[in-house]
């Protein structure tokens, strides 16, 4: 691995880094670990990895760079709008979650590389002109500025416990699922407000105000991504729990699903019984698969299959049936086929033989004349 | 919202919520139990529980323990827990049959309230009795007109049955 990274340092670091880095008496190594660096950055955009080549005056990058590098933050924050308004995709938000938090993770090794790397950096600094000496401290204001970002995150898991509290639904007494707040500024999980306002009458469950919009109730944004953040596990466990019920509500689609794929099968058997064991088995994987794709995430390739839910899957099901079908009408065709080729090679064998009689006819006929 | 169609776990699921909740409780209340109370499920049945009230010093009914039945319905939180005292108390707010007559465990319920706020409403019933709406005129009557020999019954009831 560390040879082909060797092979990408000439790619990724300009000439000019290059030049600059032998008059620091730079080591291969050094290079290497600068290209780790440049390599380890796959949430900034590929424009970024450009600006790092010195062309741009550095102060105007640093405030350009610090906009870009909060940029997968707002990312995944508005990924979860999008989400929260076209509602229960809970699958797809699931992932988000876990990409923001991968992002974190993320986040803190870069922090740490390029702290590490501003090390470096600052040590040789002395010797090279005063552009590597901006290029360090800009690096080295990242790193502070990421290890700050950083520190913050993990300074709030001491009180976890306390934020757990106050963040747990006064229902359920649970960590809040999609909380909505009330006009008195009590927040419970959107459903649980609902069910108390629908059983318990339209007062907060809290203080007792009255709670006007009972039903329209709105999920407050910026606490629910809060607690995303904060809780994943938590979040995910309820999902997966809102799936798995979402899944025995609607519990009848695959049922019928199941049913006429098994009733493809049983056609299939009937018709061409050596083919039917193979489809049998690719109907089961892609079943198989379908279910993994609705118990658990999904990757990102099959997002758009998921966001469009039980629709799709049926379609999918339709597409699969009609596929089976198809070949099914090809093997039966090819063979009935064949057996008219024989058929047909028969007939031209008894045609051939009758011209050769005629012909033989006429040459005897000829002769004879 | 479950359309049933004959199956059983539309239910279950629905019960299971209230289970989760009252679980939590009592982990909650095992964790920090309450100086002078306990409760917990009486057997198998998460809804059936019992719970123990001493009575609070300065009162009447000091040094005695009162057992309580608490039963959650299956909807609960949006549902009040049934409390009744499983011990014989003079007190107004407790009919003979061990009925509590408490605000917030009838038309004053919130779902935001749990077993331990209601144990704490019970423990503050001992010490200042609601008198406006008593479960037994009588004995409300006799705590504002003579309070003196209302205590004195109520000792004598804590004595006898609360021992």
């Amino acid at each position: 691995m560390l040879k082909e990274e060797a092979g990408k340092v000439e790619g990724l670091l300009s000439p000019e880094f290059r030049s600059v880095a032998a008059m620091a008496g730079w080591d291969e190594e050094a290079l290497l670990i600068a290209s780790l660096v440049v390599e380890d950055t796959p949430d900034r955009p590929p424009k970024h990895k450009k600006r790092s080549d010195f062309k741009t005056p550095p102060t105007n990058s640093r405030r350009k760079r610090r906009v870009q590098k909060r940029s997968p933050i707002t990312v995944t924050v508005l990924d979860l709008e999008e989400d929260e308004s076209t509602a229960i995709q809970e699958s797809e938000k699931k992932e988000a979650e876990s990409t923001s938090i991968e992002k974190l993770d993320k986040k803190g090794v870069e922090a740490s590389k390029e702290q590490g790397c501003s090390v470096s950096f600052s040590s040789s600094s002395k010797k090279i002109e005063s552009k590597s000496t901006e290029k360090a401290e800009k690096k080295g204001v990242e790193a502070s500025d990421q290890q700050g970002c950083s520190v913050s995150s993990s300074s709030a898991f001491p009180s976890i416990d306390r934020l757990r509290e106050e963040l747990s639904c006064a229902i359920c007494l649970e960590i809040c699922f999609e909380p909505s707040t009330t006009p008195c500024g009590h927040s419970f999980c959107k459903k649980c407000l609902r069910s108390a306002a629908d059983k318990c009458g339209k007062k907060c469950p809290k203080c007792r105000q009255l709670i006007s919009n009972g039903r329209s109730c709105t999920v407050n944004t910026v606490l629910w991504n809060t607690i995303q953040l904060l809780f994943p596990k938590e979040v995910e466990a309820r999902k997966a729990a809102g799936t798995l019920n979402n899944r025995e509500a609607k519990h009848q689609s695959p049922v019928r699903a199941a049913a006429t794929n098994s009733n493809i099968t049983r056609v299939l058997a009937l018709n061409s019984p050596e083919s039917g064991p193979s489809s049998q088995e690719r109907r089961n994987s892609r079943a198989m698969r379908r279910q993994s794709v609705r118990v658990f995430g999904m990757p990102s390739r099959n997002r758009d299959i998921s966001s469009r839910r039980e629709l799709p899957i049926q379609d999918e099901d339709a597409a699969l049936a009609l596929r089976l079908q198809r070949e099914e009408f090809m093997e039966t065709f090819r063979r009935r086929s064949s057996a008219d080729e024989q058929y047909r090679s028969s007939l031209a064998l008894a045609r051939a033989n009758l011209r050769a009689m005629a012909s033989r006819a006429i040459n005897r006929g000829g002769r004879g004349s | 919202m479950y359309g049933g169609g004959g199956r059983t776990w539309p239910s279950t699921t629905s019960v299971s919520s209230s289970g989760k909740r009252i679980q939590k409780e009592m982990t909650e209340l095992s964790i920090e139990a309450p100086s002078d109370c306990a409760a917990g499920p009486k057997g198998d049945n998460l809804y059936h529980w019992v719970a123990t009230l001493l009575g609070p010093p300065g009162t009447p009914y000091k040094g005695g323990i009162f057992f309580l039945d608490i039963t959650f319905p299956s909807d609960y939180p949006f549902k009040p827990p049934k409390v009744v005292f499983k011990t014989r108390i003079y007190h107004c707010n407790v009919d003979p049959a061990g009925n509590v007559s408490l605000d917030i465990l009838t038309e004053n319920w919130s779902p935001a309230l749990t077993i331990s706020k209601v144990l704490f409403a019970l423990r503050s019933m001992f010490t200042n009795p609601e008198t406006h709406k008593p479960a037994v005129p009588g004995i409300a009557h006799l705590y504002l007109g003579d309070k003196a020999k209302h205590d004195e019954i109520a000792t004598e009831w804590t004595l006898r049955f609360a021992r």
